[in-house]
């Protein structure tokens, strides 16, 4: 039992035996977090790697499970990993066939917030896109439909940003009760 | 209530007087038709107090309407966000008058511990709360007895004078 175990863990995951090979150039890191394969990829290649992942018969991730970001502006180890880029816009991806989850990770610049939307490839990423929008800031080129889903829509700021204060700049007090979409 | 029996006729209880205020005020408070407005964990509580263990009827209350126009007890159980709130005021502004404001709960109350950029810090800074309910969530009977503070509160309030048609 334990041998087998040990010849499983060895062996590297399909999908990152794949990547290596289609992808090579656009993999910065990888890594494995309790069971799930974690690829780090440069922004500019996400799209063709989502693409390749979601469509190749032998992986199909066709699941797209979430899409969010995290901030990293206050972790200077993560920073400092991948050429200071503050957000690390981050899909979570379910393949039925294999049934095996991966996390594909994508960071961002703050300078340059726009990453291409992967509306395209699944539609469940359009309401999860706008989410990471109107949280983040981040902007998803070619997404049919960018606007604010949780907050409302004359709000500014995005608030889970590490600089957004957690009371907030006064938003709770001030109301405008004549808003026409209420 | 305050009614007096009046001199013996002979047959019983045929006669009564009260005054305009009492008899109003008692129709008033028991028939309170809750509107809810339940936003998070508190409105189960308010379901439980609704439900048959509790049975808020009772005590009058059970008329639950979801339209604000046919309802006089506003209950906000549950936490409101700054996105909600216009919808909430915007409920209890379409309530007709007389109309009384329960809030349940610390989010309500408070913002509970909820002390965020979204969350109103309690919503009567909004709404003129009649009766808090402390507590999170506060149990069915916490909120059976707000609803008896507000019919105390009926009971012992007048009518605007000079309206001659209640
Ligand atoms: S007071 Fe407690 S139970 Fe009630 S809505 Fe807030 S968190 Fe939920």
């Amino acid at each position: 039992m334990n041998e087998e175990k040990e010849v499983e863990e060895q062996s590297k995951p399909l999908v990152l035996e794949k990547l290596e090979a289609a992808h090579a150039d656009a993999l910065l890191a990888q890594d494995e977090v309790r069971g799930t394969t974690v690829v780090v990829v440069r922004k500019e290649r996400a799209y063709a790697v989502l693409e390749y992942l979601k469509t190749d018969p032998e992986l199909a991730y066709i699941y797209l499970v979430d899409v969010t970001a995290v901030d990293n502006s206050r972790m200077e180890s993560e920073l400092m990993q991948f050429d200071y880029a503050r957000f690390m816009v981050v899909y979570q991806l379910y393949s039925y066939q294999g049934q095996c989850r991966v996390r594909v990770k994508v960071p961002v610049h703050e300078n340059d917030l726009s990453i291409s939307s992967a509306t395209g490839l699944w539609r469940a990423a359009n309401w999860l896109e706008r989410e990471t929008y109107d949280m983040f800031g981040i902007h998803f080129e070619g997404h049919p439909d960018l606007r604010r889903i949780l907050m409302p829509d004359d709000f500014e700021g995005h608030p889970l940003r590490k600089d957004y204060p957690l009371r907030g700049r006064g938003e709770r007090e001030r109301f405008n009760f004549d808003k026409q979409n209420v | 209530m305050g009614l007096d029996f009046g001199p013996d006729t002979g047959q019983d209880g045929n006669i009564i007087t009260t005054t305009i205020d009492k008899v109003v005020n008692w129709g008033r408070k028991n028939s309170l038709w809750p509107m809810p407005f339940g936003t998070a964990c508190c409105a189960i509580e308010m379901m439980a107090t609704l439900a048959s263990k509790y049975d808020l009827s009772r005590f009058g209350s059970e008329a639950i309407r979801f339209s604000p126009r046919q309802s006089d007890l506003l209950i906000v159980s549950g936490r409101i966000s700054i996105k909600m709130m216009p919808v909430l005021k915007r409920i209890y502004d379409q309530m007709p008058d007389p109309k009384w404001v329960i809030s349940m709960g610390a989010c309500a109350s408070c913002g509970g511990v909820f002390d965020t950029y979204t969350l109103i810090q309690g919503v009567d800074q909004f709404l003129p709360v009649d009766v808090y309910i402390p507590g999170c969530p506060p149990r069915p009977e916490d909120l059976i007895d707000a609803v008896l503070q507000v019919q105390q509160k009926i009971d012992s309030g007048t009518l605007p004078k000079g309206v001659s048609h209640y």
